[in-house]
């Protein structure tokens, strides 16, 4: 049974998340460190977009600015989130590619189980979607998005503990001309969110993620490390808050 | 000197992503001057997105789509590529269709 290290929730900006990913990627690549499972949050609220997105195309910059809402590019695919600062939890598991099935939709499925296995210790009745969702009554509950690099599987994605379509569109780049109230409650039916299916709070919901991803994995309770502190904090610097890197398509 | 004209294809692909092709080029048919790929597809690995757009922008004209297909499954059996929400020939039938 591989371990891995364990980092309970905590909340960081939207650069630093990425960064500390990366930086820890480094050190599972190096071996310097355990396989790791983190979840967090992001304070402020923040628009990720993925690696292959426009900025332009997906985020309304002004509305983001005057919310206050930082927005970076994701190394991974998929599309682009909006991640509310008491909305959600978001998790990345790093770990040596060796430990998980070659093919990426296997290793979707496999990791997307401990969501699911997750979100049972709450009552609620999830299940995989391929490609890279988690839903409950086919209802989108959780989105993944996974990347591979020398030899190292990042996967991150959120779980809704609470949705607000509204506040999200408000942010995101949909023409005017689309957005009426015949759109956010034909997304909000296709979305749902812990607190439509239980009172848990955020708190419970961290709890029930740390059961799941521990099933058949020894667990070691740990923190970031000083080394990847220092590291992410200089990606952060050098490349997540940079216009070269958010604006480069 | 004509200016240049900018078409923009945009597909969700059928149980896969959505993808977002920006076609530059003259605008009496051609050469094409740039291409640009966007959108919430995965690829792994991500570099490769870069040389199968170059060898799109590069692809002579008028298209032979049959072997831009080709040339773009070769560059994704090289580099041991994955992608999931689109395939290659996605790629073609969108330049196509910028191009018609």
């Amino acid at each position: 049974m591989n371990a891995f290290r364990m980092i309970p929730f905590q909340k960081f900006d939207a650069f630093t998340n990425m960064a500390l990913d990366e930086a820890i990627m480094e050190g599972v690549r190096s071996g310097d460190t355990l396989p790791t499972i983190r979840f967090y949050g992001w304070t402020p609220s923040a628009i990720s977009i993925g690696i292959f997105q426009g900025l332009r195309n997906e985020v309304n910059p002004d509305a983001a600015q005057a919310a206050g809402i930082d927005i970076v590019r994701r190394q991974t695919g998929g599309g682009a989130v909006y991640h509310d600062t008491d909305g959600e939890v978001t998790y990345s598991l790093i770990a040596p590619l060796a430990l998980f099935p070659s093919s990426v939709l296997e290793s979707y499925a496999l990791i997307c189980t401990d969501i699911v296995r997750a979100l049972a210790h709450l009552g609620i009745k999830a299940s995989f979607a391929p490609i890279n969702d988690i839903v409950v009554n086919e209802r989108k509950i959780s989105g993944n998005a996974q990347t591979r690099r020398n030899g190292v599987l990042l996967q991150h994605g959120t779980i809704l503990h609470e949705v607000n379509v509204e506040k999200m569109f408000s942010l995101l780049a949909v023409p005017p001309e689309k957005m009426s109230d015949k759109l956010v409650k034909s997304v909000r039916s296709r979305v749902t969110c812990v607190r439509d299916l239980t009172d848990c709070s955020i708190t419970d919901l961290c709890a029930a993620l740390e059961q799941g991803f521990s099933h058949k994995r020894a667990i070691v309770y740990g923190d970031y490390t000083q080394d990847e502190r220092s590291c992410a904090a200089e990606l952060a610097s050098r490349k997540y808050r940079t216009d070269a890197w958010n604006l480069k398509l | 000197m004509p200016d240049s004209q900018t078409v923009t294809i945009v597909r969700k692909v059928p149980g896969g992503k959505l993808v977002r092709m920006e076609v530059t080029s003259a605008t009496v048919a051609g050469p094409i001057e740039r291409v640009k790929i966007t959108g919430d597809f995965f690829l792994h690995p991500e570099e490769t997105l870069e040389r199968l757009r170059s060898a799109i922008e590069s692809s002579p004209l008028p298209l032979d789509a049959d072997a831009l297909t080709a040339r773009l499954e070769r560059i994704m059996a090289e580099d041991n590529a994955e992608a999931i929400g689109f395939a290659p020939g996605d790629l073609v039938s969108m330049l196509a269709e910028a191009l018609a």
